[in-house]
């Protein structure tokens, strides 16, 4: 894993000041953001765990949201198991498809290249989105729970308190990867295999070992993180989609490895989208926010490299 | 202790050990020497699991290391201080040498006792404990990957070019702390450009030459052999 | 000798059947064709590109480009149908050119990426700007190219189709091939050995991009709409990734090879399932990936060069 790009006393102290001149200026914008941040963070600490340390990019990752959604959206219409409980049995079936996943297909592109896994990955995305749309269609499924639609007041004007979950549940997943990676066996070899891979395998560590149990626990995670999404979410074949490059960017601003700067990554960002989102007549505009940080911080790096 | 009989090695489609056998006894510290591009590194890698033989027979006391994997073989007490050091760099000194240990199942319960051995042979590493270990200049660096190999209570050291981008002075340290090591009752392969210092750490040594073992001697032999001095020392 | 006087005549018949395809066979069979050529033309340029060690997920952008350029070209500035085309081509080539300064610095995962988000911002533009391209409502065309004629169409895709698989030969057999092999394996020993490796990566850009643009135009002038959801549809970039792969990536016979063979299964499949019976693609891509990394022709291909030099022993 990379050092750290920027140093986050900076980047801090420009956060705190932009934080505040927009809670002045647009308050429901930066509440939601920090929300929509939340979310945002949840879902790309397993990319950047996969990233990380087996060294692929994922481009299917979005999509395994989407299907953990469907089948969320399953356990509650035949099972009425409550989206929120669902959360542990779909992070158990996620793992275990995590493993399934890997042992049939990541574990033969380890050593194939850059591009062999890209396409691997983008293939297996379009295996899930047009499953999807095989078995449920394009209409969008929407579930109803009372609890998700309480909000609360302030001053004049009301926002969601459900929201709040995301940035709480994106704080509990870092809080335990970051102990799961400093405190237990396995995730020190992780973190090892992060770092050095080659290294890794000549002090010992079962290296395949290490990239079946990441990227089964990432895939998991994706269980947890379709659980708190599916009271507030539209489910369609491509809800998933759009977090996959979304994530990248997150994980490319922080760099590799910096799993704190992706939460503040994550926050920023979705305060930014928030903002531009309560502009009349340019909200649509948006969505090139990831993008356009995805694209500066790529072409920056490149362009430094080339420099020096 | 180690036995290579016959070994073929490709890379890629061209082959670049060809029927090498060699030896390496118990508590005998053994030279490979030879040009760059001979296939000293190729051979170790192959020792070490990265890559597979075309044909031959590899045994660490008595058991077929081939079709082993990489960290299968550094469990059996095999460990290496490669060129390129492959340390983790942002971790630091005292992490690398824990993880030297951590999956070593016969090395675990002698962390405390190795890390002051590795302490006592290179001190420059105790002071440098909680720096990260890709800050560290190349000689200790190439110290630390000494250190981390020791931490695994190796039977056998393997050191690929360890004088290889390091200061004289530090080269001539490094082979009296080699020494050392070797008192332990370690036994150490060693491959090395540098013929000159490597002759006075090894009992043996090879000189391995376009992927062929061309000369088997004892270390006083192969410093008088007349090969070696025309070619390797200059003389 | 005898050799190539075979091949002469294996091409000339080959194209005279495509060139009279029209005069013979079903208005159905002809608008597979179609099909075909366009995910051919795409499989073919995107193959180029990878020749070169990069990989591009750059196609639903250039083609929706192309797409929306035409389409505003001709109904909001009247432009003819034909000339709209070339219009397409020169404003991707512009962009594309425009981007190769910033994005060809980039290698691997960074690159595929750039391309991928550039799709993105591309299609987030385009929706932005409803005067000008309708905005998510797409737009429709109400004068098609050549008034409909399907006869005309058909010779118009099989013309880019075959321009893009002859400018592939090209670069295959002339000293091109060389460069652009030489940076996929060793970038550094291409720079060493005195290749311009950023020329070589611009002018294929720049082509495969206007490749893929013209495609675009020419779907849209084909059909007479565009949305930004179909225009910009990731199918333009995983059905000829798909191709590619199953006929054998790094060859031009490959690409022409699995659009033909794919195609048809596609096409069969289409049939029988019609919801959903493209997750053949993805199957097929993550099958050709673990099992057949060559695809067909490659995999013949060196089938074929095992046998003859075991042969020669």
């Amino acid at each position: 894993m990379n050092a750290k790009p920027f140093h986050l006393n900076r980047t801090l102290l420009i956060l705190i000041i932009l934080l505040v001149v927009i809670a002045i200026w647009k308050p429901v914008a930066l509440i939601y953001g920090f929300q929509r941040g939340g979310l945002y963070a949840l879902i790309a600490l397993p990319l950047a765990l996969i990233l990380g340390i087996i060294g692929i990019l994922n481009l299917g990752h979005g999509d395994f949201l989407t299907l953990a959604m469907y089948i969320g959206y399953l356990l509650f219409e035949n099972l009425k198991i409550d989206p929120l409980l669902s959360m542990v049995p779909l992070f158990f079936i996620f793992l275990a498809l995590g493993m399934g996943i890997y042992m049939i297909t990541i574990k033969y592109v380890l050593k194939s290249g850059e591009l062999n896994q890209l396409i691997l990955t983008f293939g297996i995305s379009m295996v899930i989105i047009q499953m999807a749309e095989l078995i449920w269609t394009t209409r969008p499924r929407n579930l109803y729970v009372s609890y998700a639609s309480s909000s609360v007041s302030f001053l004049d004007f009301s926002v969601g308190t459900y929201e709040f979950l995301y940035p709480a549940l994106a704080i509990g997943v870092l809080i335990a990867l970051r102990l799961f990676l400093k405190k237990t066996k396995l995730g020190q070899a992780a973190t090892a295999v992060g770092q050095n891979p080659r290294g890794a395998e000549i002090v010992g560590i079962d290296t395949n070992r290490v990239y079946f149990t990441v990227f089964s626990i990432s895939i998991g995670i994706l269980g947890i993180a379709a659980g708190v999404m599916l009271p507030r979410t539209s489910i369609f074949p491509l809800t998933g989609s759009p977090y996959t490059l979304k994530s990248f960017a997150l994980v490319a601003m922080a760099g590799l490895g910096d799993l704190n700067g992706i939460l503040i990554g994550g926050i920023t960002l979705g305060i930014a989208e928030a903002v531009i989102q309560s502009i009349p007549g340019y909200g649509g505009w948006s969505d090139l926010v990831f993008f356009g940080v995805l694209l500066a911080v790529i072409l920056t790096r490149a362009y430094r490299r080339s420099e020096s | 202790m180690l036995k290579i009989e016959k070994l073929n090695v490709k890379y890629g489609k061209i082959q670049v050990i060809w029927d090498l056998s060699m030896s390496i006894g118990n508590n005998e510290a053994v030279g490979i020497f030879g040009p760059n591009g001979a296939g000293k590194t190729t051979l170790i890698n192959t020792m070490l699991g990265f890559l597979k033989p075309e044909s031959g027979r590899i045994a660490f006391e008595d058991n077929s290391l081939i079709g082993l994997k990489t960290h299968e073989i550094a469990r059996r007490g095999i460990s290496v201080v490669p060129q390129e050091r492959e340390l983790f760099p942002f971790m630091t000194v005292e992490e690398n040498l824990r993880l030297g240990a951590a999956y070593i199942p016969h090395a675990l319960n002698k962390v405390d006792e190795n890390l002051d051995l590795v302490f006592g042979i290179f001190p420059i590493l105790k002071e440098r404990l909680k720096q990260q270990a890709g800050t560290l200049s190349g000689g200790q660096q190439r110290m630390l990957a000494v250190g981390r190999a020791l931490m695994g209570s190796p039977k056998l050291l393997i050191l690929d070019e360890p004088s290889l981008g390091l200061q004289p002075s530090l080269v001539i340290e490094l082979f009296q702390k080699l020494k050392e090591i070797k008192r332990l009752g370690v036994s150490v392969l060693l491959t090395e450009q540098n013929v000159k210092q490597g002759l006075k750490v090894i009992d043996r040594g090879y000189v391995l030459e376009n992927g062929r073992i061309v000369m088997e001697e004892t270390s006083q032999k192969l410093a008088s052999s007349p090969h070696i001095q025309k070619s390797y020392l200059g003389v | 000798m005898k050799n190539r006087t075979g091949l002469i005549i294996a091409v000339v018949g080959v194209l005279s059947v495509m060139i009279s395809l029209p005069y013979y066979s079903g208005a159905y069979f002809l608008s597979v064709t179609m099909t075909i050529l366009l995910n051919m033309t795409l499989a073919v340029s995107w193959d180029m590109m990878l020749r070169t060690g990069q990989l591009s997920f750059g196609i639903a952008g250039f083609f929706g480009i192309g797409s929306y350029v035409s389409i505003v070209a001709v109904s909001n500035f009247g432009v003819n149908n034909v000339v709209s085309i070339f219009l397409a081509a020169a404003f991707v080539a512009v962009i594309a050119l425009a981007l190769a300064f910033a994005i060809l610095k980039l290698r691997g995962i960074y690159f595929a990426i750039t391309t991928l988000a550039l799709t993105m911002v591309f299609s987030v533009t385009i929706r932005n700007m409803p005067t000008l391209t309708g905005g998510s409502g797409g737009k429709v065309l109400y004068n098609t190219i050549f008034n409909g004629d399907t006869t005309k169409i058909y010779w118009l895709i099989l013309t880019m189709a075959l321009f893009t698989i002859l400018l592939s030969i090209v670069f295959e057999k002339t000293r091109v091939h060389y460069a652009i092999s030489s940076i996929r394996n060793d970038e550094v020993v291409a720079k060493s050995s005195g290749i311009n490796v950023f020329k070589y990566l611009t002018v294929l850009f720049v082509i495969t991009a206007m490749i893929q643009g013209v495609a675009g135009a020419i779907y849209t002038q084909q059909y007479g709409f565009a949305y930004p959801e179909t225009a910009f549809s990731l199918d333009f970039l995983m059905l000829p990734m798909a191709m590619a792969l199953v006929g054998g990536i790094y060859s031009t016979w490959g690409s022409v090879i699995g659009s033909v063979v794919l195609g048809l299964v596609a096409e069969y499949l289409r049939l029988v399932m019609p919801h959903g019976s493209k997750i053949i693609y993805g199957i097929i891509v993550i099958l050709i990936i673990l099992f057949l990394p060559k695809g067909i022709y490659g995999t013949l291909e060196s089938k074929l060069r095992t046998t003859r030099n075991g042969a020669r022993k």
